[in-house]
Formats: C-alpha cells, sequence, structure tokens
C-alpha cells in the first residue's frame, strides 16, 4: 500500500515537474530578480558593485514623466472600463433577442476582439488619417492620432471597439443563466421593457459587473501594444500623451538602458495595482467567474 | 416560485401585438445590421484597400481603381513577409503542442494523482498569473542576454512552453471526468502515463481543442514578447505582428502594403474562429481571464 502510494506521488511529480520549473523560472524568480535590480544602478553593462539603496525609486516616483503615465492611465482607465461594459452589456442585450441570425451577428461583433492588435491599429490608422474615410465622412479635418489632444481619445474609443466583443461574451453567458420565469412574471404584472431591465435583469448580472470590472479593469492598466504603435515607439510621442506606466518603463529599460529605474518603476506600478485590487475586493466584494 | 410559473405559462393576450412585433424586428433588425456595419467595414475596406494602387489608396472610395495585386507582390518579394508567416507559424504550432501536453499532463497530475505538497504547488501555480508582464519583462530580458538566447525563437518558446491558464483550464475539465474510466484502466494493469495518454486525454478532446485554438490565437497575435526578444534584433526572426508594424513604422503611409499585411495577420484567426466558434466561445468564458 505503501508502495503503491509512493508510486503515486513520483508520477504525481513528474506529470508537474515542467509546468512547475517553467513557472517558476519564468514568472516566481523574475518577480525576485525584478525586485533586486531595482537596488542597483544597472545598466547595460551590468550592475555596479555597491547598492543603490532607494536611489532608482526616489527617482521614479519624483519623475514627472512617471506622474504624467500614471495620470494618463487612470484617465484611460476610468473612461475605458465602463465604456466598454456599457457597449458589451447592450451588444449582448441585442444577442440574447430571439432573432433569426444571432450566431452572425455575435460573430460580427465579436470578430475585432480576436484581430490582432497591430492589424487593429493599422486599420483605425487608415481609416482616421487626416484624408481618411471618417473625416470624409464627417467632413472633419482633424488628425486624431496625430496630436497629444485627441490620441488618448482616439486610443480609448479603439480600445471600446475592440473590447466590447470580449465584454459582451460574458455578459451573454450570465444573461442566459437568468430564469426565463422572472421575465415571464413580468410579462404578466405588464412590466414594461425599460424597467424590466434595470428591475431585474441589471441587478441579476451583479456578478458579471463585478467580473467584467476587475477583469477588464486590470486589462486596461496593461494598455501598451496600441500606444507604442501609435507613438511609433516608446517616447509618448505625441507630448507624452501615449506615455503609460507600461511604455515608460519599457522606455526606461530599452531606450535609456536603465534597467534599475525600469525595475524600480516596474515594482511600483505592481504595488499600485495590487493595492487597487485589494482595495476593490474589500469595497464591492470578491468577483466571481460568470 | 411554483405559482408564478403556473400563472405565466397562460400566454396573455395583447391586442395589436402582430403588428407592433413586426415594427419591432424591423427596427431591431436595421440597428443591428447598423451596428455589424461599424463591426465590420473596417476590415471590408481594408481588404478592397490592399488591391488599391498607392494614389488610388488616398480616395475615398471603396472598390479598388484600378484593380492590382501590386501590393501583395510587394510584400511577397519586397518585405519578407513569407519569412514573418513562416516564423509566425512555426513558433504557434511548436508552442501549441508543448502547451497542449504540457498543460494536459501538469492539470491531470494537480487534478488526480495525490502527492505531497499538492496543494501548495496548486497555489503556486494559481499565483502565476498575479505576476504581470511589466515585471517580468526586464528580467526575462536579462536572463535571456544571460544564456545567449536574446533573438533567438527559444527565447519565446521557453517562456511559452506552458501557462497557468492552461494548466488550470485542463484540471478544472479533468475534474469533471468520472473517475470510473481511471479505475477501468487499472483494473486492466495500465500505468499512471498510460491511464493518461490512453484513457484521459482522448476524453479530453473538447476541452484541447479550445486551448489549442485560444493558444494559437495568444501567440499568433502577440506583439509584446516577441518585440521584448526579438524586435531589436536581425528582422529574420520577426513574427508577421512585428514585420507588420514594422512595416507601419517605417512606411506608414504605404497603405496598400500596410492593407494586405493586414488582412494576411487577421485571416487565419479569421477562418479558425468561424470554423471553431462553438470552442472561442466557450474556451473565452471558461478561461476568464484570458479576454
Amino acid at each position: 500500500m505503501r508502495g503503491a502510494r509512493l508510486r503515486e506521488a513520483g508520477w504525481g511529480y513528474g506529470f508537474a515537474l515542467v509546468p512547475i520549473a517553467v513557472f517558476g523560472l519564468f514568472f516566481i524568480y523574475p518577480l525576485v530578480y525584478a525586485a533586486y535590480i531595482s537596488f542597483f544602478h544597472w545598466g547595460i553593462l551590468g550592475k555596479t558593485s555597491s547598492g543603490a539603496g532607494t536611489f532608482n525609486y526616489a527617482k521614479v516616483l519624483h519623475d514627472p514623466v512617471f506622474r504624467t503615465a500614471l495620470k494618463n492611465i487612470a484617465e484611460y482607465t476610468v473612461v475605458v472600463v465602463p465604456l466598454e461594459m456599457a457597449l458589451g452589456l447592450l451588444l449582448a442585450l441585442a444577442i440574447n433577442q430571439k432573432i433569426r441570425g444571432r450566431n452572425f451577428f455575435r460573430s460580427a461583433f465579436y470578430f475585432p476582439s480576436i484581430a490582432s492588435s497591430v492589424a487593429i491599429v493599422t486599420i483605425i490608422l487608415y481609416i482616421f488619417n487626416q484624408n481618411g474615410l471618417f473625416n470624409h465622412i464627417f467632413g472633419l479635418s482633424t488628425d486624431w492620432f496625430g496630436q497629444a489632444s485627441t490620441v488618448g481619445w482616439g486610443i480609448v474609443g479603439m480600445n471600446a471597439w475592440t473590447t466590447s466583443g470580449t465584454v459582451m461574451i460574458f455578459y451573454l453567458a450570465a444573461l442566459q443563466a437568468i430564469s426565463e420565469d422572472l421575465y415571464e412574471a413580468a410579462a404578466v404584472d405588464n412590466t414594461g421593457a425599460w424597467r424590466t431591465f434595470w428591475k431585474i435583469t441589471f441587478p441579476l448580472l451583479r456578478p458579471a459587473h463585478f467580473f467584467c470590472l476587475v477583469v477588464f479593469g486590470i486589462g486596461a492598466l496593461k494598455l501598451f501594444d496600441q500606444a507604442f504603435l501609435i507613438a511609433g515607439g516608446a517616447s509618448g510621442a505625441p507630448n507624452y500623451a501615449t506615455m503609460y506606466p507600461i511604455i515608460y518603463i519599457y522606455n526606461a529599460a530599452f531606450t535609456a538602458f536603465d534597467f534599475g529605474l525600469a525595475a524600480a518603476a516596474g515594482v511600483v506600478y505592481f504595488v499600485l495595482i495590487f493595492g487597487l485590487t485589494i482595495i476593490e475586493r474589500l469595497t464591492v466584494g470578491r468577483p466571481e467567474p460568470v | 416560485m411554483t405559482l408564478q410559473t403556473t400563472v405565466a405559462s397562460a400566454e396573455p393576450y395583447v391586442p395589436g401585438r402582430a403588428r407592433s412585433d413586426v415594427r419591432r424586428k424591423i427596427l431591431l433588425y436595421s440597428l443591428y445590421l447598423v451596428i455589424a456595419a461599424i463591426f465590420f467595414v473596417p476590415f471590408l475596406w481594408t481588404l478592397t484597400t490592399s488591391f488599391k494602387t498607392i494614389p488610388d489608396s488616398v480616395n475615398v472610395t471603396f472598390f479598388a481603381h484600378p484593380w492590382t495585386t501590386s501590393a501583395w507582390r510587394t510584400l511577397w518579394n519586397d518585405y519578407d513577409f513569407p519569412t514573418y508567416i513562416k516564423n509566425s507559424v512555426f513558433l504557434a504550432v511548436v508552442i501549441v503542442t508543448c502547451n497542449l501536453f504540457l498543460s494536459a499532463l501538469g492539470g491531470y497530475a494537480f487534478a488526480r494523482l495525490r502527492f505531497p505538497g499538492r496543494e501548495l504547488l496548486f497555489l503556486l501555480v494559481l499565483g502565476t498569473l498575479m505576476v504581470p508582464d511589466q515585471l517580468r519583462l526586464l528580467p526575462i530580458f536579462l536572463m535571456m542576454v544571460h544564456w545567449g538566447l536574446y533573438g533567438s525563437f527559444w527565447s519565446y518558446i521557453l517562456i511559452n512552453l506552458v501557462s497557468a491558464v492552461n494548466l488550470f483550464f485542463m484540471r478544472q475539465y479533468f475534474l469533471t471526468i468520472p473517475r470510473d474510466f481511471e479505475e477501468a484502466a487499472k483494473l486492466d494493469g495500465a500505468g499512471y502515463f498510460k491511464t493518461f495518454w490512453r484513457v484521459m486525454l482522448p476524453l479530453a478532446l473538447p476541452a484541447m481543442a479550445a486551448l489549442a485554438i485560444l493558444q494559437f490565437q495568444g501567440v499568433w497575435n502577440d506583439f509584446f514578447w516577441p518585440l521584448i526578444l526579438f524586435g531589436q534584433g536581425n528582422p529574420s526572426h520577426y513574427t508577421l505582428q512585428l514585420g507588420l508594424a514594422n512595416l507601419h513604422f517605417n512606411y506608414g503611409t504605404l497603405w496598400p502594403e500596410i492593407s494586405a499585411g493586414a488582412v494576411i495577420a487577421i485571416l487565419p484567426i479569421l477562418v479558425i474562429f468561424l470554423a471553431f466558434q462553438r470552442f472561442f466561445v466557450s474556451g473565452v468564458v471558461s478561461a476568464g481571464v484570458k479576454g
């Protein structure tokens, strides 16, 4: 009996060995390593022998560019997440009707979510360039993605467009879990569609709201690809309007080759997001999968 | 609850219902078509632009005039797109295969085999979901430089051998399979690996299909890690997304070429999506975090 147990444990370790090694080496160890780097003056030629103390942290926290990055990402997230959720919920409600061709419409709405960020950015830049389709239709001549005053909104619009399809999928799953009986009861009471939505559907979607808020909130805080592609690099052009925290980290690491600073910024941003997640859990509750 | 159902099952009679229903339907359909157009037109526009000439690409017309495949030929002959496509396909196939095997193996171990420290190790697996890429990017870059793997395909394959999301997904699926199958295999004298390979793996095929599709999409669309690991190196290692980004950075107004590149970047995912929609949707919902 003992031998059989040992054998089972041996196979268990054997089966899990490679995944555990990968996770340890490429997830857990980098966490420690990043913290270590952040306490050194560390450049392209390696680290200095003596530590830098909290030098890198002081530098990040006093850097106006880092503050701009935090301000930009806060504005972006606060606008884009409710927008994605509202659009996603509207799409889900539309698809949840008993209509012919549901599957076609669901695919059409979901499609931008599966296209790559690079393809999406190039397509959007083509349509929104100064002489592009959008300006032509509305008789405008705005350089949407070329000027500091509009580029942030452009990224908000673009990502709301692509992400709302994914949000829709989650809301759709949640909507389909709501019992038909409730709607039938509302119909008997002659409750209007608007009232039915706000009194029955919306409150019952609470778990889905929390889930989307957390998942897409964290997703929004990781903004990188679109900003990098639009600015043509990690410079934050034009005028730091596309400077977001991960762009800042990339820039510190691969343009300035100040690895210590990049690591410190990574740690600071990680702690900020982690803190936000904790606060969110304490105030609005634990997200449940839909 | 029972009272409500019995009452509700009797259809209430509403006068004039049929006509308002038709009007409602027409309104709904037109609304859907408008939204679908907003979601689809940019892609169609891109497709037709890829067949335009460069001067024609600044005209705001839907159809190309004249119609030419010059942009496609340029991508093929002058911009190394065949290499980029080959690189992307290679990486996607290798990484999907590794993930299928390793996450099934690991998922099975965590679902069914008892070994000391299992719960603790599983917490470690879930914990990796909390480690964000912005923290990993620098250590992984330095590790790869140190190991002499920076700029090689190995670096990208290694960090993507298996993901916690996939392992978790497979574990959850194995937990839903009744134990009877394994016990029958055990009575037949099958060992642990044989039971896994011959009995459990075939039963988990639907989950593996969903995993393969989502992982393929993840690798095919990935921009961040290829940029870190071979974005500054030689273009012979560029993936399709890097190649397209590079084209966009250097020749930002070659719209027909860029459009053709975007079509290539999207097309395989579109085909897979249309063929396996069911897996896509169920996979996204159950994997959750992948969104």
